[in-house]
């Protein structure tokens, strides 16, 4: 018995000091931190877009909360020197008018690692015209109730005609795209050309049957549920009221939920509706189109390793963009593209009664023109108190319940 | 109380079954020290008090090294104590991250006895504390390993806290009357639970281990011993009301960091941290007539994990540690016991951050590191002089007195982005204690001493993203400003010492003691009281 003690005691000990062994091997040489070099190079998809003299660089670490801010001349390459080591989204971006147009450049590479001088970072930089549709206002987070409860059917999107042409938003879909909320676990999707899409969980279409013009500076409304969210029977707290909403995704009438004067918009893809459409209050990431081909719900992708049914959005219909995210943490974590939108917006919070606006450019002849740089980032802030055809904006004529 | 019905009714099986071991092994302890054992072999049985365990302590080169063999050779006669303490402490001379108010329950025991021809030594704490008001501190229990990764936030909240000691030195007789082998071993457990959103429970555990022996060579005895040291300890969070999230900073040092979430998708992850430590030591004394010298010199060095999320492991960081120390004891017995101690401590610690990537394909789906790097050292020195004098070469002292000189400094870094914090203190003491006698059984010791801290020099510059947030504005420069404050303190003690066996061993004894902190450029101050009953055996 002793001998068997004895023996225990030896292997317990040898176990002990191989772990300990292990762990101070790994370590045991590690160097101290030295700054690095980055070096960035474009590469130009401009199509018939001009090119313009001048790119705005930015690297950030959201890790280390540390971004560094460039310029770079569209010839050339640019050296950046005492860089943090670590993982980092870099953005290109500019702007330009020429012949009547805003043309906006972006370009980005998400999550790159820069952890040794001298690597070069490609980073493709593509060009679109400022969109005449854009998402104005989103109110996601949805608010709090008297008693201190959760109150989330008083969400809306405001689509705004930021242009200076009339645009028709008859058959125009809002989606809302997977992954539903800001992760690091990324789906991945079959195919060659897979980055070449969004895939919509859910997508509602404004009605065929008919034209919907919006002049220039008239916005629409689309409301979870277009009431007045501040009655007693609802939430006397909600900050907005959408009676005067354009359109709502109704999808069943309840003791809550009344069919309200607004249009009703048409189910195009949801494979599981449930009794409303309520997008997430950590903040989905949301795509406008106009789709070249009718939807047919049947025709649904899933992803690897996966049986969520979505639907391909091709990322050349997407009109406007906007990512959404639970926190200034998770800026990091994309599952936009890039090229639709290289940055997220974010209350910072869920149920705070807060929402996302776009920023305002400039005035023209009393026509306000909204930031529309395809980075939320920087096109939006924060209002503490949604508010549905802020700055002045118009509801449109059939809207005659307004 | 009832922290203490939730901690033991927990579900965590393991926990419970360490908890009520250690908690029995603290009663055997306990029964074995607090009995007259048979074997003891005082020659003459001489009342034992407070007074008289410290004049033994003082009069002991060895107990204080890591070489437990060494204790035999101090020749140490059988001694044991038992204490019950309340403690409390009030004031906002403090960190952050102590309470406004405190308190303390200890139940203690410590005691050594001779047992054939070697010695044996043994401890047993247990200490209750309630911290009230704390701030900026998420999720750690123990501040005095330095660790700079760990989780703060900014809501007020009440700490409660519990932890069991165990220690024990174990020295063989001499064999071949040459070498002497022996042990020292330590097993720490400690819990607690933040009280305010977001709330935590943290469980922490360590073993120390320190195989030892000594060489005697006529009047030079030369001593070696070797250390190993396991530690682990898990942090949870959570909030009780869970539509609430709650914002939490993640710090990697000097105010570096990041900002989390406590509730939610997103929600900070469990925090584990696994630290092994290795070194060793060596000592040599020397005997020369009334003179005992001793000089020791010990090394340490260490790693310590801190990873989050266990079932997708992402490392938060990690401590390297490196501490080297010496210490010279000279005492001088005779009518009178002096005892002269100095010592330098000089410890560096380096903390090592992560470049990593989350690898999402299916078959891996884990954090991959990229890149690692020193980013922050820590190092701290320390150099201390300490002089007791014992009037009186009887078991109990009649008066003592001492002078203390320490001078501490702290000076740390983080790389990228430079940050740097620097302390220098330096402090004086002195010390006194008379004790009056009050008939042939009873005695009352009066003690009194001062201590004076005088910051020398100290900057901390934060060179890191938000320099305005509230971590750098209400946690770090406040906490720097109470670190280089020069203060005064004053203390004070009262003992009241009987005889309560027929043989005039043991002793019964009421104490009550008191500090005053009272900085130089505050308006604040800080009290710590402390009333304990207890015996002598």
């Amino acid at each position: 018995m002793k001998n068997k003690i004895k023996i225990f005691m030896v292997f317990l000990w040898a176990f002990a000091g191989l772990t300990a062994c292990d762990q101070f091997d790994d370590n045991a040489h590690t160097k101290k931190v030295e700054p690095v070099r980055s070096v960035i190079v474009l590469d130009l998809q401009l199509g018939d877009a001009p090119t313009p003299s001048e790119f705005n660089v930015k690297l950030i670490n959201y890790n280390e909360r540390y971004e560094i801010n460039k310029t770079m001349s569209s010839d050339g390459m640019l050296t950046v020197d005492d860089v943090i080591p670590g993982i980092y989204t870099i953005t290109v971006s500019a702007e330009m008018n020429e012949h009547g147009f805003t043309y906006n450049y972006s370009g980005s590479v998400v999550n790159t690692e820069i952890i040794r001088s001298g690597v070069r970072q490609v980073v493709k930089v593509e060009s679109s015209k400022a969109g005449n549709l854009v998402l104005k206002e989103v109110f996601y987070c949805g608010s709090k109730t008297p008693s201190g409860g959760s109150y989330f059917r008083d969400q809306f999107y405001e689509i705004y005609n930021n242009s200076e042409t009339v645009q028709n938003v008859k058959g125009l879909c809002i989606a809302i795209i997977n992954p539903l909320t800001a992760t690091a676990n990324l789906p991945v999707w079959a195919g060659e050309d897979a980055d070449k899409y969004v895939y919509a969980l859910q997508i509602w279409q404004v009605p065929t049957n008919q034209d919907y013009p919006l002049n220039p500076g008239e916005s629409i409304i689309i409301a979870q549920m277009a009431d007045n969210h501040q009655k007693s029977t609802l939430n006397p707290n909600s900050p907005v009221n959408l009676i005067t909403a354009e359109f709502e995704t109704l999808v069943n009438t309840s003791s809550i939920i009344s069919d309200n004067p607004a249009i009703n918009m048409i189910m195009a893809f949801w494979p599981s509706p449930t009794p409303q459409w309520l997008t997430t209050v950590f903040g989905g990431a949301f795509v406008i189109y106009f789709p070249s081909q009718p939807i047919v719900p049947a025709n649904y992708v899933t992803p690897v390793g996966s049986t969520t049914k979505c639907y391909k959005i091709p990322i050349s219909e997407v009109v406007d963009a906007l990512e959404l995210v639970g926190n200034v943490n998770q800026m990091n974590l994309k599952r936009m593209p890039t090229v639709l939108d290289a940055g997220a917006a974010t209350v910072g919070g869920t149920y705070n009664g807060k929402s996302v606006a776009r920023k305002v450019k400039e005035t023209v002849n009393g026509r306000v023109i909204l930031y529309d740089t395809n980075n939320s980032t920087n096109d939006f802030e924060v209002m503490d108190t949604p508010m549905i055809r802020r700055y002045g904006a118009k509801a449109p004529s059939w809207n005659t319940w307004d | 109380m009832e922290y203490l019905g939730l901690v033991f009714n927990k579900s965590n099986d393991m926990t419970m079954k360490n908890f009520k071991y250690i908690y029995w092994a603290g009663v055997l302890v306990i029964t074995l020290l607090t009995t007259n054992v048979v074997t003891a072999q005082d020659a003459a049985v001489k009342r034992t008090s407070p007074a008289s365990i410290e004049r033994l302590k003082a009069g002991s080169l060895w107990m204080d090294t890591y070489n437990g063999a060494g204790l035999v050779l101090d020749n140490l006669s059988y001694y044991s104590d038992l204490k019950f303490a309340y403690g409390y402490k009030n004031g906002d001379y403090k960190l952050n991250s102590d309470g406004e108010r405190e308190r303390a329950i200890t139940v203690s025991s410590e005691g050594g006895l001779k047992f054939g021809g070697g010695y044996i030594w043994g401890s047993f704490s247990y200490v209750n504390e309630a911290q009230r008001n704390t701030l900026f501190n998420t999720t750690m229990l123990d501040f005095d390993r330095r660790m700079p990764y760990y989780t703060v936030d900014k809501n007020l909240s009440d700490f409660l806290k519990q932890s069991y000691n165990l220690a024990m030195k174990v020295a063989s007789k001499p064999l071949w009357d040459k070498v002497i082998l022996g042990a020292q071993a330590e097993y720490r457990t400690k819990v607690g639970a933040k009280q305010m959103d977001p709330r935590s429970e943290t469980y922490v555990y360590s073993i120390n281990v320190k195989p030892s022996a000594v060489v005697i060579m006529g009047n030079h005895r030369i001593g070696i011993n070797f250390e190993y040291q396991n530690l682990v300890q898990e942090s949870t969070t959570t909030n009780s009301d869970t539509q609430v999230n709650q914002d939490v900073f993640v710090l990697r040092g000097l105010g570096n960091g990041y900002e989390a979430t406590v509730g939610g998708l997103q929600s900070l992850g469990m925090f584990v941290y696994k630290g092994n430590q290795v070194g060793g030591g060596l000592q040599y004394s020397y005997l020369m007539d009334e003179y005992r010298f001793l000089l020791s010199g010990n090394y340490i060095y260490g790693m310590e994990d801190v990873i989050s999320s266990p079932s997708k492991p992402k490392k938060e960081g990690t401590v390297k540690t490196q501490e080297i120390e010496a210490k010279l004891v000279a005492i001088k017995d005779g009518d009178n016991l002096q005892r002269l101690e100095l010592s330098y401590a000089d410890s560096k610690l380096d903390g090592i951050e992560y470049v990593q990537q989350l690898d999402n394909t299916y078959e891996v789906q884990r954090w991959v590191v990229l890149y690692k790097s020193i980013r922050s050292d820590y190092k701290e020195q320390i150099a201390s002089f300490k002089y007791d004098f014992f009037r009186g070469a009887d078991k109990n002292y009649k008066w003592r007195a001492g002078v203390l000189a320490q001078y501490k400094k702290n000076d740390d870094i983080y790389y990228i982005p430079r940050s740097t914090e620097m302390v220098e203190n330096f402090f004086i003491g002195i010390n006194g204690k008379y004790s009056f006698g009050l008939g042939k059984k009873s005695n009352l010791l009066v003690g009194a001493n001062f201590v004076y801290k005088d910051n020398l020099d100290g900057h901390y510059n934060y060179g890191g993203a938000k320099p305005d947030s509230y971590i750098i504005t209400d946690f770090m420069t406040p906490d720097f400003e109470y670190m280089t404050n020069s203060y005064s303190m004053f203390g004070g003690d009262v003992s009241y010492v009987t005889s309560i066996s027929k043989n005039g061993r043991t002793s019964l004894f009421v104490k009550a003691a008191v500090d005053y902190y009272k900085p130089v450029d505050w308006d604040s101050d800080r009290i710590q009281s402390t009333f304990t009953l207890g015996f002598t055996f």
